[in-house]
Formats: structure tokens, sequence, C-alpha cells
């Protein structure tokens, strides 16, 4: 809502400078997002409270500001109005409107008067453009009252003015629509024997509307329903300020005086009132009644104020005040513009709050006993992300869903398991239709991202959470699964005067596995590749593994597809991902067990085989420590070396055999002679693999 | 018996001496000096070993001349050392230049996001109070997210909380609030007080640009005790502003509307560019709003079995992805929901390396 001071300042007293009027608004809860002064008066666009619908409206305004201040409020003239014998006539053909009134008022058709500049300066402050004297009376009355009238030209008017449900396939021209639209049935609408005239509560229609010609009116000035004025406004996505009103709920004893300050504002352009006003509908006041306890009311608000000042603060906003029914409760009667929002004793003791001021009712902290620790979930979370960040990755967020395009662009066709999604019914973008079931579809397209704006180191991370279609599922629809995430692209070390270093490759990423599993003191291994692992297709298919956690598969490794990476147009980059299921890193770890670092150095041989295409070197390595004595300690690759040889692509890989040599006895011969029996044993079993000692 | 003409000439062997002595520029050439002038085969040796053929009365004489030339050399080789070792270390140090303006080298962090951080910070205040933090589905149900929450459908309330529907009548949460609902419904019967925080991706089904996103953070959290009062309420969200934003930052109160609070709060704090004044940065508000509480409405008591009488409660939640942005000084929110890691790289390394 947009309203000037010097306006506001005619309803009720405000401190003269208008930024402090500004500081008044925020403090009752009106909040001012912006304000624009000039010669001293301020225009401000004001953002209000969802369930207020009296704060649209000058008078509802200048009663909050009379509830905080004790300021009285001045009330705009109203032409008083007989209600009798309707003018025009009413049927009502629905309980959706609990009060419906019809004024008629005349002009000689010579009289054409504006209304007054000033009228016509409030409406121009509240960016609503002047149409017409009885328009712009109308316009004017709701932002006064916050009650919203519509003028029908008589002329127009077909018969009775019935207040209905629209029915099957009816149509109307609402204003400012260039054409007609169908009214879905059931939709609340003012119409006469042959048309719609109005759909309630939102928008006139273009066959009944007032011009300048027009000397005769039907004003209606009503009470709808909220909800079905919503619905309404929804359906056919128009909102108006009369909308906006409705919506919210409006005083349904305000529409006759409505009426009577459209007449007043009209009576200096030549229109006066003709006859009695009609009306239908069998709202009367329910006069809801709340007990209130003041000495509960002080022991919350910690105040001490006496029943006098509460009776006086309530009824600064319009509340009628009379005795308990004992003499420790006070009796409250809710005015007819609150009973949307107050039905509570909580709802007094909030007004009594704000009539204080938030800001200066007593302020406390209540007693703390201790303070809480980290749950294991977080000490998780703590030590993985120093593992990733020490190893430079970044942490990212992603969205929680994506477009067909992004599984599409991984290469998830029919039939594939991650095919299936949980979908968005209603999204307003295609980008949010899939909940989604991985994270590597975000992961590749983060690369993507970094790669476009020339960014070729990227790793990254993310905490995140996969949803998968599941009718067993607790709310049976699907599953949430969390999982860690990582990519890594480019250069294990960021690009360098030092040189290019090596890539971060999937050894990288197993590297940060094994990181992640020490810091957790887990067991993580990795793995051979698993098909049925879902993302399996997605992956280089000879440069993947398993992650497993106690032979349960918890994660997985592997280099993008090549193909992936061409719908992603991922060009000279290689990304590697890592994915591992949160719940298995909250699993029980242990600590590693101690080994003494020996006394005496370890007695060291080494030996290189070549390897040809398809041989792990850890096959090699688990034969090593298998077939070997109790003394020798470890079996490590320190230097791989990838060439040809009969122009096949082989591997030349150096261990280091660390012999114990803890009683500092052992002879070179005892050392040697080992060493040659695992020489002799990896080339009985690796021999016929292809398998070469090089020397 | 030699006769003093055939007597080792002790001048002349320190004279060789400091010939070989100033010939020598490197440790090793020094080494062989003293190998050659004081070693088994140095004249210096011999001539000690001639003290026999020395006649009685001259041998003392002459052997202390022998022991002071002894001496002397031992002294000069020694001076010597530490000059030539010294020049030998200066001449290795200066070879050694590096060129330290280089960039550095050591494998560079990456860090937590900022929101990850802003988190973080909020959850160790918490933690001080007592609160523990819970976590909750996303995919809900509307009775979690709006019934039980004393939002009825059709309520405007609604309006501002455009909800992304699911298939199978299910949403994906519109405000985390769904984990503290949750909560009270398990805990109905449980010792009080109650104090949980919720942490999680919230989605609103609107237009997305710079500044709104359809899927952001919130924090939020609620203390369950007998006898809280709007002052307590107050004064939790005065600590909490205060141990985030500063104790000497200004803050106020001013009243919300939220369906499940009542009375319900908003908390400013002054703007850090003008400290209430009004800027460009606030939009010359002065304030910025930080977070949104209130006393647990009666009905959300009501609706999961506490006695509105004997309990009551507050609730409060974070903007945290609008916290983050402020934290990272950026004004387009969106970029840190996006995966461009120069942004992230920025926000903790400040500019890339050789930048002005």
């Amino acid at each position: 809502m947009k309203l000037a001071t010097d306006t506001l300042a005619r309803f009720v007293d405000l401190p003269p400078d208008a930024n402090d009027v500004r500081h008044l608004l925020d403090d009752i809860g009106i909040e001012v997002k912006r304000i624009a002064i000039e010669d001293g008066v301020g225009q401000m666009t004001l953002e209000l409270l969802a369930n207020r619908g009296d704060h649209h409206a000058y008078v509802g305004i200048a009663r909050e500001i009379s509830g905080r201040t004790g300021s009285a409020i001045q009330r705009p003239e109203i032409t008083d109005l007989t209600v009798g014998e309707t003018p025009w006539p009413l049927a009502l053909e629905t309980d959706l409107c609990p009060r419906y009134s019809i004024t008629c008022l005349e002009r000689d058709a010579a009289n054409d008067a504006s209304l007054a500049p000033d009228a016509l300066r409030i409406l121009e402050a509240a960016e609503i453009h002047s149409i017409g004297p009885v328009v712009d009376a109308t316009n004017l009355a709701n932002l006064e009252l916050g009650q919203p009238t519509h003028a029908f030209d008589a002329d127009s008017i077909d018969g009775a003015i019935t207040i209905r449900l629209s029915r099957a396939g009816e149509t109307c021209w609402p204003l400012f629509q260039v054409d007609r639209i169908e009214i879905p049935e059931g939709t609340l609408v003012i119409a006469d024997d042959s048309k719609i005239l109005a759909i309630a509560g939102v928008i006139g229609c273009e066959d009944s509307k007032t011009t300048d010609s027009t000397t005769k009116v039907l004003l209606e000035s009503a009470a709808f329903d909220p909800i079905a004025v919503r619905k309404a406004s929804q359906v056919l996505g128009i909102h108006t300020d009369s909308s906006a009103r409705f919506e919210r709920g409006s005083d349904f004893a305000l529409p006759v005086v409505g009426a009577g300050r459209v007449a007043k504002l009209l009576e200096p352009c030549g229109w006066r009132v003709t006859g009695a006003t009609g009306m239908v509908g069998d709202w009367v006041d329910p006069e809801r009644h709340i007990t209130l306890r003041p000495a509960l009311l002080n022991d919350f608000l910690e105040t001490t104020m006496t029943t006098d000042e509460i009776a006086k603060r309530l009824e600064r906003y319009g509340f009628t005040i009379r005795p308990g029914a004992d003499l420790t409760t006070i009796d409250v009667i809710v005015p007819t513009h609150r009973l949307w929002d107050v039905e509570l004793e909580a709802d007094l003791i909030e007004e009594l709050a704000k009539s204080l001021g938030y800001n200066d009712t007593p302020i406390s902290l209540p007693p703390v006993d201790m303070g809480s620790l980290p749950t294991h979930d977080e000490h998780v979370r703590d030590l993985v992300e120093e593992v990733l960040i020490g190893h430079g990755f970044y942490e990212v967020i992603t969205d929680g869903f994506y477009g067909r395009a992004s599984r599409d662009r991984i290469g998830v066709t029919e039939g594939h398991p991650l095919w299936s999604h949980v979908e968005t019914v209603n999204a307003l973008d295609r980008a949010y239709s899939l909940l989604k079931n991985n994270a590597y579809a975000q992961a590749i397209e983060g690369v993507s991202t970094n790669l476009r704006v020339q960014n070729r180191d990227v790793k990254a991370f993310e905490w995140t959470r996969t949803f998968h279609p599941n009718p067993k599922a607790e709310n049976k629809v699907c599953d949430e699964r969390k999982l860690l995430w990582a990519i890594a692209s480019g250069p294990e070390r960021p690009e360098s005067w030092t040189g290019p270093g090596r890539p971060a490759d999937a050894m990288f990423l197993k590297g940060i596995v094994e990181e992640i599993g020490l810091a957790l003191e887990l067991d993580l291994r990795i793995g051979a590749a698993d098909p049925s692992y879902p993302l399996s297709s997605c992956l280089h298919p000879n440069r993947q593994a398993v992650v497993t956690l106690k032979d349960r598969v918890v994660g997985v490794i592997g280099e993008a597809h090549p193909e992936v990476l061409k719908q992603n147009k991922i060009k000279r980059a290689r990304p590697c991902y890592l994915e591992l299921e949160f719940e298995a890193l909250l699993s029980a770890g242990a600590r590693p067990e101690f080994v003494e670092p020996p006394t005496v150095h370890p007695v060291e041989r080494n030996l290189a085989f070549t390897l040809p295409r398809g041989v792990e070197a850890g096959d090699l390595t688990r034969t090593l420590l298998d077939k070997g004595p109790d003394w020798l300690l470890a079996a490590s690759i320190v230097d791989l070396f990838e060439h040809e040889q009969d122009g096949q692509p082989v591997r030349t890989v150096t261990y280091v055999l660390r012999y114990s040599n803890e009683d500092a006895n052992r002879t070179n011969d005892e050392v040697n002679a080992i060493t040659d029996e695992l020489v002799a044993t990896i080339d009985a079993e690796f021999g016929p693999r292809g398998v070469k000692r090089r020397a | 018996m030699n006769s003093p003409s055939e007597r080792p000439d002790v001048a002349a062997i320190l004279e060789s001496f400091r010939a070989a002595l100033a010939a020598a520029g490197t440790p090793k050439e020094l080494e062989e000096v003293r190998r050659q002038h004081t070693g088994k085969k140095s004249a210096l040796k011999s001539a000690l070993g001639s003290l026999k053929s020395i006649p009685a009365e001259d041998r003392p004489a002459f052997a202390k001349s022998i022991n002071e030339a002894k001496n002397t050399i031992e002294q000069e080789l020694e001076a010597a050392k530490a000059r030539i070792e010294g020049d030998a270390q200066a001449s290795q140090l200066d070879a050694e230049w590096q060129d330290l303006s280089m960039p550095g080298v050591a494998f560079p962090r990456g860090a937590r996001h900022p929101l990850n951080l802003v988190e973080r910070n909020i959850t160790g205040v918490l933690r001080r109070l007592g609160f523990e933090v819970v976590d909750g589905p996303e995919i809900d149900n509307a009775y979690f997210n709006f019934d039980a929450l004393n939002i009825p459908e059709h309520h405007p309330a609604r309006d501002m909380q455009d909800t992304f529907w699911v298939h199978g009548g299910l949403l994906l949460r519109s405000h985390t609030t769904t984990v503290q609902a949750r909560v009270l419904q398990e805990r109905s019967q449980a010792d009080l007080p109650i104090r949980v925080a919720s942490i999680g991706r919230v989605y609103r089904n609107e237009a997305v640009d710079a500044t709104h996103l359809a899927m952001f953070h919130q924090y939020e959290g609620i203390w369950i005790d007998r006898g809280l009062t709007f002052a307590h309420l107050k004064g939790t969200l005065s600590f909490i502003a205060q141990s985030l934003w500063g104790a000497e930052r200004r803050i106020r109160f001013k009243p919300k509307f939220y369906p499940y609070t009542e009375p319900s709060v908003g908390v400013d704090v002054a703007c850090t560019g003008c400290d209430g004044d009004g800027c460009d940065a606030c939009h010359g508000a002065g304030w910025v709003t930080i977070l949104g509480a209130g006393m647990v409405h009666p009905n959300v008591f009501r609706e999961f079995g506490f006695d509105p009488d004997e309990v009551s409660g507050i609730a409060f939640g974070l903007g945290t992805t609008r916290m983050a942005a402020q934290w990272a000084g950026v004004s387009k929110v969106r970029s840190l929901y996006e995966q461009d890691l120069r942004v992230h790289r920025a926000l903790h390394r400040g500019a890339m390396e050789g930048s002005r």
C-alpha cells in the first residue's frame, strides 16, 4: 500500500517529521519499505501484515497509531444512508455474501465536475489513476475506510441484480481485459438477468461500467466471503485493491458506511442519493466476547498494568470493555473490524504489547541450566569438511531439484535405475520439475559452469539430500537420503609456477576417501566396480570403484563417462566424482591399532615388476604380504613408470619391501633369500598373466 | 749433536706455513695446509723430533720456539678456518638467493560455504542456551507444513509461502517449522524444557531471479517450558542477535504476523553502514530485519496436546541465506547457490593472485 503522511495526518495526530512517522509505523508493525520525502511530506510504500485486512486503509492505520499513541481518530464525513426499500430488485442466492447493499445515485447530465483536487491528490499518492468522479470516489472511499464499493451504470442493468455462483460455460468481460473470459463454474458473481456484472469482490465488467455520460449509478457496497474472493482472484489471475481487501476479511458492518462515504464524496460533483439503500444478507454482529485475565497478562509481559489502563488501551483499538464474571477478569468485546484476527486471550495480550510498544516492555533472559554439546552428526561433518577443505575443496550448495534435461544429460533413460523421480506438480520453472535422485548431474553441471568461466581448477563438495520414489516409504512417496558428494576436475594442485602437476583424478579421490576414513576411524575401502550401483553406467567403465564399509557398498568414486561429458559440452576436462552415504559416515569407528615404530631401522629391498594392462598392482601387494614372512613389515609402492613394451602399454611398479630388523641380526643373505622367494612367487602367480620382474 | 746451523729453522717453518695458508681459499685447502704443517710429516713435527740432538743448554729455548710456532700455527689455522668457512657460508647464502616475491606453493585450502559458516555461528550461540539440533524430512505433508501450524487452507498466510506440491499429495516444506511441529508431536509427553533447533533447505515456488530463490535455507529454534514470558522471548532474541552481530549493535523489536506465534515479533539490527540513520545500503531504513519470532500460538500447543495455560514457548527463525549474503557482502544471493568456484575462492582468499 502507498500513502502520504499529510493525508494520514487528517485521520490521526502524527509527529511532524516524516522520518519519525516512519519509525512510528515500524514500531507498530506497519513496515515502511520505501519513503520519499518532498516538502516535508513522506510518500510511503508499506508492507502490511498478512492477517490485517483493516490496515489496507487510512482509518485502519490511524486506528493502529491511536492504539500506540492515544491520539484520537478523525473519521471522514459520510452521508447518512437509510436502509429500506431497495431502489433496485436484489436477489441473494448464496451464503457466500453476508451483506449486499445497493444505493442509487443520480446527477444532472450537465454536471460533470471532478472530485476536489486534494481528493485526487490522495489517489495520486496511492498511484491510483483518476478515471472519473464516480470511480474515483469509490477508490478514495476504499482507500480511506477499507470498504470496496463498485458503481454500475443503472441503464446497463437488465432486470434484478443477483448475487450467485456462476454456471458452467458463463463468460464475462472484466474491466481492463482485452476480451471476454470464461468464468469457472461456482465463482461468486454479481449478475443481472442476462449477463455477469462483476466477479464479486474482484472486479467489475466492461458492459456495466460507468462512463462520462452515466447519470444514474447503482452503488454496490457489500461483504463477501474471503475464501470465495481469494479463489476467484487466484483462478482468474486478477488481483485488485478490492480483492486484496476482501481476501483478508472485510468489516461486515461497513458496507453502508462505505456507500455513505462515496455519496458524500460525490455530493460536490452533483450526485445525489435517490431513495433508500437496499440490503440483502442476514449477517449480524456475533459480539465475540473474550475473557482477559489481567494477572496472567502482567505475568506474561512482566508489567504492572491496572485494569483501567488495560481497558483504556484496548478501547483505543476499538474493543469494548465490560467487567468480567469476577473481579479477576475483564470481558472484552471484539469490534467488527477485528473479528478476523482476534479470537483468543493471547490476541488481546498482543494488542496490549503493541500498545505499550514492543521495545518498551521488560526484557529478561530465561534461566539456563547448561549448554549442549555438538551432536555426532555435527562432529562427523566437521571432520569430513576438514579433510576436504584441507585438500582444496570448496563447499557448494545446489538445488534440491532439476529439470528433465539434467537427467538426460547424464545418460539416464527409461529403464535406468535412476529414471524414476519424485516430480513436482506445480513448478513455475521446468528446471524444478524433478526432485533429484542423484547429485551427480548437478556436480557435472558445476564443472561445466566453471569451465564456461574459464576456471579449470574445480574441487567442490556438498552435503545434500536425494529423493527416491518408494511407495512403501513412511510417507508412501519416497525415501530421503543424505549424502556427501565431491567432484574434482583439472590439476590436483591449483595452477602454479611450479608446473602443471598431476591431474585430480580418481586416484586423488581415492586418497580423499582414505583420509576421510582415517578422520572418522572407519575402515572405508575401495572395491571393484559394481555394475549394479545406480551411477555405474554414468561413470567411466574402467575408472570407477565402489567404496565399502564392512563389506557394504556405501559410495562410489569414478571418472565421468565421456558420453556424459559430451552431453554436458565438457571438453578438455576429465572430472572425477565421489559420493558417500551420510548414514554410513555416522557408523561407529575404531582407532587403528597402535604399532610401535621400530627402534632399529628396517632392512629395505626394492623390487620392480612390469605389469601388463589389466593386472592390478594391489594384487601383487597382497601376494607379497601374504606370502612374505611375518617379519616383512610392508610392501609399499614407491614408483610407477608407464611405457611401452613390445608395442603394448605396460606399467613398471616399484615396491619397497621393508623387513623388520629389531634384533639387528638380520643378515643380508637371509633378506636376499626371502626376497628371491617372493620374486619367484610373483613369477609363479603372475608370470602367466605377463608380469615380469624388471631389473 | 746438531750444530746451530743444522738446527730446524723455526722462522722458515712459520714463513712456509703462512705462505701456504695465504694460498688456501677453501675448507679443503685449509685442511691440506693443516695436514702439511701440523701433521706427522710436517716440518714442525720433524723439528720437535730433533730436540734430542739439540745441546742440553739450548734445548729449552729451542723447544720453546717450536711450541710458540706450533701455537701460532694453530691459532692462525683456527682464524683462517673461521674466515674461510664464513666466506664459504656467505658465498653459499649468496648463491642460494630465492625470490620470495614468487607466490607461495603450499597446498591451498578450500573453504566451507558461507551458509555453513553462518549456521555454525548460530549453533554455537544456541548451544550456550542448551539447544540441540534436530533434523526432519524435506518432503512433508500439509499437516506439518500448514494445518498443525495454525495455517488453515485458503488462509492468506499461505500466499507468503507459495508451495511446491509433489505427486502423492505431499509438498516440499516451505519452512523448517515443520521440524518443530514434528518435535512437538513426538515430545508432547517429554520432560521440559524442550530446546531444539532445525536447520535446512526450504522451498518456495516463485519466480527466481538474482535475489529470489526457489530453494534457500532457514534456521529455526523453539524453546518450550513452563513460565516463559514475552520478556524471555525478547531476552533470548536479544542474546542471539547480539551474540551474532555484536554486543554494541542496537536492535529493535516490531510486531509481525506469523500464524504459529502470538504475539509475533520481528527483530531488526541497526544497519552496519549507518547505525540506524538510513543509507543506501539499507534503502534508507536504518535497520535490517534479521529474524522473525514469537510466543508459540496456543492453537499450536493444543494441536499437539500441550496445555497453553501450563506451558509457553519461544519460537524464532533466522533467514540464514540472507545472513550468508550479508556475511559475504554479495547483493545477489543467487551467486552463493551457483557453483562458480571463482566466487567462493574470492570470498575466502580475496582477489586472485597477481591482482592489484
